[in-house]
């Protein structure tokens, strides 16, 4: 399996924030690689350390074998970016911006093109300055999905979309895994990237802390559920694959490992459950959970280092 | 419904529905006064600045015994046409000067100044989307536009008053100071009952606030045509907002009902503005908003064409603007002709010849003038390509498979060529507007070349921005100094007499003044390298900086 994208130890400081701080991040060829981090966590920074848009202050970059700033022509014409915050020229329609975008990358696909306006539902003839945030992201989806590049970078891309646009999205990007093609997807959403990615990389505060296939990190992958039973439910803490039991006058809160899950919730029944609400773990409760500790250490230390 | 006006306190339904549909009306003009407590002073302050430049400045350059040698400049028809119908201007007097020598040009910037100030607070606000949270709150349907509209008066009231207390300050009759600063207001009134109107048509701030300012051309050009034909004017004239503060003669006929006509019109326009936000949704217009073509031309397929594609509309619209005046300052010609004899000294120090050579003297000031209006285009062009950057519209074409170079390159050329063309434009129009009043078809190229030897210091002026884009992007304004300089030396230089070394340093002050002098090849050519240098420079910072994304 040859490496797409391998970045080791890098760091990106403006002024006096340090937005990546030792970063490693390895991408392979043909996967679909889920770049999951809270709001302000370096994923953007990254992303444009990648494109050449920004030089690393240390560290290494290689996109391809080649070096993202210098070589940022040749690397371009095998990628296609699409931003977390997309900004459209106001008197030029989605239409125009969609066919620039693929003539400067020298190829496209027409008949591709006017079928994703069509999966999408997007009127090409509107002008930027009379799109949403939604259909301005569509556009630059679009441009980027309809390109024959073999790399796609794309930051939180479905931020501004609805679950119907959300779901055709995914169709894409399975398409797109089965020609071979390799994607870097951002989010802060856990759940967006879990039904994509085949591998994850979390980064928190400029750091990669976790990263590996799903089943590798199975403890994100555990149900997080709250109940209310008639009986005390206090002996469910013994059971295989649960964690984090908490109970308090008849409301128990545990998580449990997915392949536990329907054990757990066949001997819920014995203690007579009045109420019961489960979701996966948010991306907030994980890091919270696993990292919290260790982090919130490390950040009282910075803000020390801040007052001298 | 009835539980609302069954409370106590409120009005009874009946005539309740009117009232509420104003309610907020004064919660909202104190918070309008509050976002606009920098923007209105200083709007209503430069009113104060011009009134007090006038009073002072015009003294100094006219001295007393050379007053009536100005009639020839203001009261010719071609005088007539960029200043006004010029009441009493056969007999010139400061207070008379100001009031119908400059007055249209108070009368401009007072509309412009209520334009903008209703388009911001209505449909601006509607635009973004925040007038749905004001309206969402206890305020009625047709009180931001109420709002935005007092505020019009009460901020045109106090430029009246400004203007009336620095006239009668300087020592001119209170009547007629009195008379200006009111007629200031009603020309601005005038305005904000357009833009009013104008506001309901499109769903942009931007379209609306041009089609108010089409409004004001066109007013202009309906003025200009009447005023031309005689003094006074003619019916062309009366059919012009602009026109009718100026008909009201300040300090010669001293004569108010014109003023009736602008009041009248402010009315009717708000009126038909109030209407029409009644029959539509909030955010809504009444022009449909166009739909474009919904695939790209097929030149628009490289970083050179996409530049081009963006500053198209404004090449365009600078270049209507230098041809028209051009044009009109080639007309001027002929009031030089007939009237040198008479002029004040300080033509002659400005112009910097003697007086025989006064006309192509004017004609190459004219040259240079227009190249500080190319060099103006061009700075205006680099602070376009640093919002492209810092908006994030820069950056999905650079990670397409576009160089720094090519992207910056790409747009430094089309302003480079677009700035060249618009001083060739404008000499072109400039030596067809002397053409025409003087009968020598030679000034039509002497003019185009002329205008075309200051396009390396134009070319210079885009470099240095270019620089200060690719090494240091927050200092483009910086420019605008040099600029000024070379303004302010081009201009003033031969009255103030400084060291030659202060000169050398504009880059306006080195390329022969044709048609005065003969065209000399070194200061062009060194001018061009020393452009290309300095944008190179540019061309290698931009290559090694970050892109700024905010």
């Amino acid at each position: 399996m040859t490496t797409v994208i391998d970045v080791n130890g890098l760091v990106k400081d403006f002024g006096r924030v340090r937005a990546l701080d030792g970063l490693d991040l390895t991408v392979n060829h043909g996967e679909v690689h889920g770049f999951l981090g809270p709001n302000g966590a370096g994923k953007t920074t990254t992303i444009r350390i990648l494109l050449g848009l920004l030089r690393a202050d240390a560290g290494s970059a290689t996109v391809f074998g080649g070096d993202p700033w210098s070589d940022a022509v040749e690397l371009h014409r095998r990628m296609a970016y699409v931003p977390g915050d997309v900004e459209l020229w106001p008197n030029l329609t989605g239409g125009e911006a969609i066919d620039l975008f693929g003539r400067l990358r020298g190829q496209m696909d027409h008949a591709r093109r006017d079928e994703l306006l069509q999966r999408f539902d997007l009127d090409p003839s509107k002008k930027g300055r009379t799109y949403s945030k939604g259909n301005r992201q569509k556009v630059a989806l679009i441009s980027a999905l309809a390109s024959d590049a073999e790399l796609l970078l794309l930051d939180e891309p479905t931020a501004g979309l609805d679950p119907l646009m959300e779901a055709v999205f995914q169709d894409v990007i399975r398409e797109m895994k089965a020609e071979g093609r390799t994607v870097l997807l951002s989010s802060h959403i856990l759940a967006q990237v879990e039904v994509l990615a085949d591998r994850i990389s979390i980064i928190r505060q400029g750091k990669a802390v976790e990263s590996g296939t799903l089943s590798e990190l199975r403890h994100l992958r555990r149900t997080t559920i709250n109940v209310e039973t008639a009986k005390p439910a206090d002996s469910l803490a013994e059971l295989p694959g649960v964690h984090n039991f908490e109970a308090t006058d008849g409301q128990a809160r545990f998580d449990v490992d997915a392949e536990k899950l329907d054990e757990v919730v066949s001997r819920l029944a014995e203690f007579r459950v009045r109420s019961l609400v489960s979701h996966p773990p948010t991306l907030e409760q994980l890091l919270l959970r696993h990292y919290g500790d260790e982090l919130g250490v490390r950040a009282g230390g910075r803000e020390a280092q801040d007052e001298r | 419904m009835t539980t609302a006006a069954d409370l106590p306190g409120e009005p009874p339904a009946a005539n309740g529905e009117r009232s509420r549909s104003f309610a907020g009306t004064w919660r909202l003009l104190r918070f309008l006064i509050r976002r606009d407590r920098i923007k209105l002073p200083a709007w209503v302050g430069s009113f104060g600045l011009l009134t007090i430049y006038l009073t002072n400045a015009l003294p100094v350059a006219y001295p007393e015994e050379d007053l009536d040698s100005l009639s020839g400049l203001f009261a010719d028809p071609a005088g007539r046409l960029l200043i006004g119908p010029s009441y009493g201007l056969d007999n010139p007097t400061y207070d008379r000067l100001i009031a119908n020598g400059y007055g249209l040009y108070f009368l401009i910037v007072a509309a412009l100044m209520s334009i903008l100030l209703v388009v911001r607070h209505t449909r601006a606000e509607e635009q973004t989307g925040r007038a749905e949270l004001v309206r969402a709150s206890v305020v009625g349907a047709k009180a931001p536009l109420t709002a935005a509209l007092i505020l019009a008066v009460i901020t045109n009231a106090l430029v009246a008053v400004v203007i009336t207390a620095l006239m009668v300050a300087a020592g001119h009759g209170g009547g007629g100071s009195f008379l200006l600063g009111v007629s200031v207001a009603a020309g601005g009134l005038a305005f904000a009952g357009l833009a009013a109107l104008t506001v309901q048509l499109t769903q942009f701030s931007r379209a609306a606030a041009g089609l108010a300012g089409a409004g004001l051309g066109l007013a202009f050009a309906l003025r200009a045509g009447g005023d031309m034909t005689r003094v006074g004017g003619n019916t062309l004239s009366w059919l012009s907002p602009l026109a009718w503060p100026q008909q009201t003669a300040p300090f010669v006929l001293d004569r108010w009902w014109p003023l009736g006509l602008s009041f009248a019109f402010a009315v009717v326009t708000a009126a038909v503005g109030f209407v029409l936000s009644t029959r539509r949704d909030l955010g809504a217009s009444l022009l449909s908003t166009r739909t474009g073509r919904p695939t790209a031309a097929e030149w628009l397929r490289s970083p050179l064409t996409l530049a081009l594609r963006l500053q198209r509309g404004s090449i365009v619209a600078w270049g209507a603007a230098l041809i028209i005046s051009g044009f009109l300052y080639g007309i001027f010609t002929e009031s030089l002709l007939t009237g040198w004899e008479d002029l004040p000294d300080t033509f002659v120090e400005v112009f910097g010849t003697g007086e025989e050579n006064i006309v192509t003297g004017y004609l190459a000031y004219m040259s240079v003038f227009m190249a500080y209006l190319a060099a103006a285009f061009a700075i205006l062009a680099v602070h376009g390509y640093r919002s492209e950057e810092t908006t994030g519209r820069g950056e999905p074409v650079l990670a397409a498979p576009v160089s720094r170079w090519g992207w910056l390159g790409g747009n430094l050329i089309v302003t480079a060529v677009a700035a060249v063309a618009l001083l060739a434009a404008a000499g072109a129009a400039t030596g067809a507007g002397a053409a025409i009043v003087t009968g020598e078809v030679a000034y039509v190229w002497e003019l185009t070349a002329s205008h075309l030897g200051h396009a390396p210091a134009v070319l210079v002026l885009l470099a240095i921005a270019a620089l200060f884009f690719g090494v240091l992007p927050r200092a483009i304004g910086l420019t605008w100094a040099v600029l000024a300089y070379g303004i302010f030396f081009g201009t003033f230089g031969g009255l103030i007499d400084p060291p030659n070394w202060l000169f050398d340093l504009s880059p306006f002050e080195h390329a022969a003044r044709m048609p005065l002098e003969p065209f000399a090849l070194a200061p062009v050519a060194a001018l061009t390298v020393l452009a290309a240098g300095v944008a190179a420079l540019g061309l290698l910072g931009f290559r090694r900086r970050d892109i700024d994304t905010t």
